[in-house]
């Protein structure tokens, strides 16, 4: 096989068991890769009404056939399992350099199965691969587990492991790999520390083969220069990071601001701006495997009680932690960051149940003495010790690891949870930017922006200008961004290329490097196919149109200021049209004639 | 008016923000501002008599996209903010 290893490895934690595995070429070609490949094998072999956190749960990493090609952005790979926060299929995917190793040490993924008695690792050093004790990890930081698995195996290994969040099961627990890169959503740490697993190594020495070499070449000279000349890839991600976008959500009044009760202005915006950070704390900028634009921050705090060094923050823990919870204090929000690094918990989830526990507070819900805190909104050294506290699960951090749903629930109020299908939604208030609202409620993997991120044309103007005010033809853009993304996420490249390359480059590289003979329109096929079967696991797991739903706060209270004055989503309007136009019935599920189209 | 400026505009104008009086339509600003701050600016924003495509300008928070594009017309008390093509998740 070309652009594939053609074996995937199948490790039993309850009997130690280690099998290597042909690919299914049929779902490969079906389903790209990555999340898609690994959602079928979920969808084959998992019951979608398991629980997320029984041995009967399998927890599945997954490459795509451009991981570790020459194809720029090509260290991606994803984990995919049933997602304990939300119970739907849970899948997120990381850069870094993780995933180009474990293709050259001559796998293109690993499902894990089952559950070990005692806390293990798996070490794969090329065609020798076996499970070692991770007992003397068990308590380790994210770091500590780096640097001492290094140390036993090979010190150009690269390690993806859990950090204490994902041991001590917190909801939102991360997969981290190369220390600092996230697998961040769904909870993909929290499955991985249920089945006592704490960390994979993986060193290869091995080059993943292309169909065509010439034509694989030249395609990825194209996308890659097409990546360095455009404004936004080749100058604004690598000068600025994500977190350039604070300000201009900000100025259109869509940055959500103390857990969204206060509307999508936030006063302190350019103090937690990316240019505050480019000019404050930023030491320089880093890139994943193959990577053209660098939009990593490498950043250090270099005195006072937040001193620390790491990377990040992310546009959406900037906000999470900043606007969100309404701190200005930029270096309070590095250290909370680098926290969730060290301890492995999503710091979108982390920040957004700190604001919503802070709004508790506020209202006299949660008193002092539950809280250990003054808790109220702004207070920039609680940000910092209940992340700690809540990844340690110490305290009121115990309460705060089962996520803002079922904490706010436990408090009588999970209206004031700003989450959809129990999954915090990130930094877009759906209110200033009417497709983002869609997107939130019909993500497969709940409050999610990197499903179809629709921000891009209503606020980026990328590749279009959209009126983010107005529903009209949201539904039809929220799905060809659904099913690209789909694409995207499956082959095993990094989203941000979307913003100058598009479904032509990419489809060129993967005929390339797999030898497929497939139309474009066939591989935006195959991301519809992927998302529909996302969306029938659900279905078979409990879930029904009454969750493709919003907070009631952005359905009924008005946006009080801002550019958006006065709108709420209106979802009731642009639902209906989605279900349409995904050739769904009204009850939102796929009909058989959909299935057929698609051969599911 | 205000006019405020982000990312690497903020690089070229040397300041984040100015007050700035007597256009009455955002193409009139622009004139003023390339007066101002020169060539480079000239060629970031404004080029050919029209907005380029490398920044997303914004009145009172609305992309002028929507509102006239280069003919939006402007009064004293409006905010005019000017960044680069920006993106991120």
């Amino acid at each position: 096989m070309f652009g594939w290893t053609g074996t995937v490895l199948r490790v039993n934690l309850s009997d130690g068991t280690i099998k290597k595995e042909a690919i299914n070429s049929k779902d490969a070609t079906l389903y790209l890769g990555a999340r898609g490949l690994a959602t079928k094998i979920m969808m084959n072999e998992v019951d979608p009404k398991v629980d997320p956190l029984s041995p009967e749960n399998k927890l599945i990493f997954m490459t795509g056939p451009l991981t570790g090609t020459f194809a720029p952005t090509s260290g991606r790979y994803v984990v995919v399992s049933k997602a304990p926060l939300t119970g739907t299929i849970g899948s997120s995917n990381s850069g870094g350099h993780f995933g180009p190793e474990l293709k050259f040490a001559g796998y293109d993924g690993i499902i894990f199965e089952g559950k070990s008695e005692k806390p293990v690792y798996l070490w794969i050093d090329d065609d020798r691969v076996e499970l070692r004790s991770a007992e003397h990890l068990w308590g380790k930081n994210v770091f500590e587990t780096t640097d001492e698995i290094l140390k036993e195996t090979a010190e150009d290994a690269r390690v993806a492991c859990i950090g204490p969040a994902g041991e001590k099961l917190v909801l939102f627990a991360t997969v981290m790999n190369d220390k600092h890169r996230a697998a961040g959503r769904s909870g993909m740490g929290t499955v991985m520390g249920s089945k006592n697993l704490k960390a994979v190594a993986v060193k290869g020495s091995k080059s993943v083969e292309v169909a065509k070499p010439d034509a694989f070449l030249e395609a990825c000279e194209d996308a890659r220069k097409k990546i360095k000349e455009h404004p936004v890839t080749g100058t604004g991600l690598p000068t600025y990071g994500t977190e350039i976008l604070v300000n201009v959500v900000n100025q259109v009044g869509a940055l959500p601001t103390r857990n969204w009760r206060d509307g999508g202005v936030f006063e302190y915006a350019e103090d937690i701006s990316g240019e505050a950070l480019r000019e404050k704390y930023l030491v320089k900028n880093k890139a994943c495997f193959g990577c053209p634009i660098g939009c990593g921050r490498v950043t250090r705090i270099p005195e006072g009680r937040f001193k620390g060094f790491g990377e990040g923050p992310e546009y959406e823990p900037g906000w999470a932690y900043g606007a969100s919870c309404g701190v200005r204090d930029l270096a309070a929000i590095c250290k909370a960051n680098f926290i969730c690094n060290e301890l492995g918990l999503d710091p979108i989830t982390m920040g957004s149940t700190i604001a919503c526990a802070m709004e508790l507070y506020e209202r006299g819900i949660i008193s002092r003495e539950i809280a250990g805190m003054d808790l109220v909104f702004g207070n920039a050294d609680a940000i910092v010790e209940l992340t700690r506290m809540t990844g340690m699960r110490e305290g009121f951090g115990d309460k705060l690891a089962l996520g803002s749903y079922r904490m706010a629930e436990s408090f009588g109020h999970p209206e004031l949870s700003m989450s959809v299908k129990k999954q915090e939604m990130p930094a877009y208030d759906g209110r200033g930017a009417q497709g983002m609202g869609l997107e939130y409620a019909t993500s497969n993997r709940g409050g999610c922006h990197v499903r179809g991120y629709m921000t891009s044309p209503e606020i980026l103007g990328i590749p279009e200008k959209l009126d983010p005010l107005v529903t009209t033809d949201k539904a039809a853009w929220l799905k060809t961004f659904q099913d690209l993304t789909a694409v995207v996420d499956s082959s095993g490249i990094c989203l941000f290329t979307t913003f100058a390359i598009g479904l032509a480059e990419i489809s060129s590289m993967l005929r390339a490097a797999v030898g497929w003979d497939i139309s474009d329109e066939e591989v935006l096929k195959a991301g519809e196919r992927i998302w529909n079967v996302e969306r029938l696991f659900n279905i078979a797991a409990g879930f029904t149109p009454q969750d493709d739903t919003l907070p009631l706060r952005l359905l009924k209270e008005p946006l009080p200021s801002g550019p958006a004055k006065g709108k709420v989503v209106e979802l009731d309007k642009m639902l209906p049209e989605y279900y349409k136009v995904r050739g769904w019935n009204e009850e939102g599920i796929p009909t058989e004639d959909k299935k057929a189209e698609l051969s599911i | 008016m205000k006019v405020k400026f982000f990312g690497n505009i903020r690089d070229i104008t040397g300041t984040k923000e100015i007050q700035i009086n007597g256009a009455a339509s955002l193409r009139q600003l622009l004139q003023q501002l390339c007066d101002k701050y020169g060539k480079t600016f000239n060629e970031k924003v404004y080029k050919d008599n029209n907005i380029t495509g490398e920044v997303i300008i914004l009145v009172n928070g609305r992309n002028v996209y929507f509102t006239g594009g280069i003919e939006t017309a402007l009064s004293k008390d409006d905010e005019v903010s000017i960044f680069p093509i920006v993106a991120g998740g």
